[in-house]
């Protein structure tokens, strides 16, 4: 890495599409060497913050800059590698054709050998591109995305068509990449990928930033340790509504209907403090859990409260 | 670029279909149309036998097929899926993609105007100066350009479904209306004063004016050169305007 501007700088982004505001004053940075997952439902505005950041699209407002220059710049220079869920590829062409095109048009090439290698389609090396299934041609794609020593790697889902194995294998090349020092951002729809594989999760919501940080801060953020617990006796909701940390209460009956007991599941965003707090009130729970909220649990529950603030 | 030139070229000559449209084609109409003509038949007007006039309109005809048939149709298509963007997210210059399909087009247009020379050097017996040979090489060949620049342009302009029959329509048009398959003279007056103006006209007159000893037409390198900067205009316009909605 020559340079120590950010890897990538979103100032202030805005990108409209008529009525839609797709990246609403998008402000972010990455960092050299991180590994980073751009999560958000549906029209959250991940693509168009890719295109954006690739220099396929014009922000209306705000500044994108990519390893201290513009997109299109870094691109040119060979420093940025992308695969587009996007990305067609040129048919009647074999698919070693295709990458010792891509390894051509870089500046700091692989061996195409080594690329097709790396990408797990040395085996189809000779079958023409428009003869390949969904996954094959995804891992084309990537072969396309790395032919060269790039800082930078943008993948945008980049695992859709995949199977279990190949998708695993996948990402043990693209841990390889990350360890090498480059910088992966990656959209994807598998939440599991990004909490097994990112360093940092960027939760984008209506074109905003809603959420930054590592995995685990995300699922915090999100009231992310689940507490449940029952309760024999009577006991007044609104103290345990006043618990600190809590970002969610349901109660339901657990026994006869009519009888006194309860079952409270409670949100919260430190667990031990709450629990603490539920001694203090003199109450006594019994069949008392603690679980972590996966982070899908997690990006719901910060989604789903965006949606409710705005509607 | 020239790796995606070079790629573009392996992949036009793999294309049978193509090549049979472009170099084998344009030969069997001339013979068609030359076959049974007297050699001595003249066209009304030009002082060449129908064989001289035909060669020419049918090597512009195959060159004409080779670029615009090669280019509008892929440029679409690859438009449509998505792999001009990916080309966009590689080092290659924006106009690479453009000028590396502008390019094959050219290689591939070279031995539909040969082919046609050879036939009717071979069968019609037609026989011509050695610098006319080379003139009317070169002309036909300059002249294409134009075509594959309106070629880009409509690959920029129509898509899916819609570009095969825009071009179908241009291609026919262009090669009825400009007498690449009939002598204009044909043609009853008012349509003659409509050929006139048709680019097509103009490119095979070039290759006329060649074969009768003479410089080309002031009017028809005007109309050439008035239709060249229209499609070039008209496809880079085109292209932007798609690369910032890409």
């Amino acid at each position: 890495m020559t340079t120590t501007a950010p890897v990538v700088g979103f100032d202030q982004v805005s990108k409209s599409f008529g009525e839609v505001r797709a990246v609403d004053g998008l402000t972010l940075a990455l960092r050299p060497g991180e590994t980073v997952v751009l999560l958000g439902p549906n029209g959250a505005g991940k693509s168009t913050t890719l295109d954006l950041l690739l220099g396929l699209k014009q922000p209306d407002s705000g500044t994108v800059r990519v390893l201290g220059t513009g997109p299109r710049e870094a691109i040119v220079a060979g420093r940025v590698g992308a695969m587009l869920q996007s990305g067609g590829l040129m048919d009647e062409v074999t698919v070693a054709e295709l990458v010792s095109l891509a390894c051509g048009l870089h500046p700091r090439p692989y061996r195409v050998a080594d690329v097709l290698a790396r990408a797990g389609i040395a085996q189809i090396a000779d079958r023409k591109v428009d003869k390949l299934s969904g996954g094959q041609a995804q891992r084309v794609r990537f072969a396309l995305a790395t032919a060269g020593d790039s800082d930078l790697i943008v993948l945008d889902e980049p695992t859709t068509g995949m199977d279990v194995t190949t998708r695993q294998a996948f990402w043990a090349t693209m841990r390889e990449q990350a360890d090498q020092g480059r910088t992966v951002l990656f959209a994807t729809h598998y939440l599991e990928e990004a909490d097994a594989i990112a360093d940092r999760v960027l939760v984008l919501h209506r074109g905003r930033l809603l959420a930054d940080g590592t995995a685990a801060e995300i699922k915090a953020k999100a009231g992310a340790r689940r507490i449940a617990f029952d309760l024999t006796d009577g006991f007044d909701e609104g103290a345990l509504r006043a618990l600190p940390f809590l970002t969610s209460l349901t109660v339901s009956h657990s026994g006869p209907a009519t009888g006194p007991a309860r079952t409270v599941r409670i949100q919260s965003t430190d667990a031990d403090a709450t629990v603490h707090a539920v001694y203090g009130l003199g109450l006594y729970p019994r069949n008392l859990e603690v679980a972590g909220l996966g982070l899908e649990q997690a990006f719901v529950a910060l989604t789903t409260a965006e949606e409710a603030k705005s509607a | 670029m020239n790796g995606l030139i070079k790629l573009e070229l392996t992949r036009a000559l793999r294309n049978r279909k193509f090549l049979f449209f472009s170099v084998i084609y344009p030969s069997v109409l001339f013979l068609l149309i030359a076959g049974s003509a007297d050699a001595t038949e003249k066209v009304d007007g030009t002082g060449l036998t129908l064989p001289t006039y035909m060669m020419v309109s049918m090597a512009s005809f195959g060159a004409l097929t080779a670029v615009l048939m090669g280019n509008s149709e892929r440029i679409a298509k690859e438009r449509q899926s998505g792999w001009v963007r990916q080309l966009r997210l590689t080092t290659l210059p924006g106009r690479g993609y453009v000028l590396a399909k502008t390019a094959s087009a050219a290689v591939v247009s070279l031995p539909s105007i040969v082919v046609v020379f050879a036939v009717a050097a071979a069968v019609k017996d037609v026989r011509l100066d050695a610098w006319q040979w080379c003139a009317l090489t070169g002309a036909i060949w300059a002249g294409s350009l134009v075509f594959a620049a309106l070629g880009v342009a409509i690959g920029y302009l129509a898509n899916g479904d819609a570009v095969r029959p825009i071009t179908m329509i241009t291609y026919f048009g262009l090669s009825i209306l400009g007498g690449l398959w009939m002598p204009t003279t044909t043609f009853p007056g008012w349509l003659q004063d409509i050929a006139e103006w048709v680019p097509t006209h103009a490119y095979a007159a070039l290759g006329q004016s060649i074969e009768q000893s003479q410089a080309p037409h002031a009017e028809d390198i005007v109309i050439l050169a008035v239709f060249f900067a229209l499609f070039t205009g008209g496809a880079a316009w085109l292209y932007r305007k798609d690369t910032l909605k890409a």
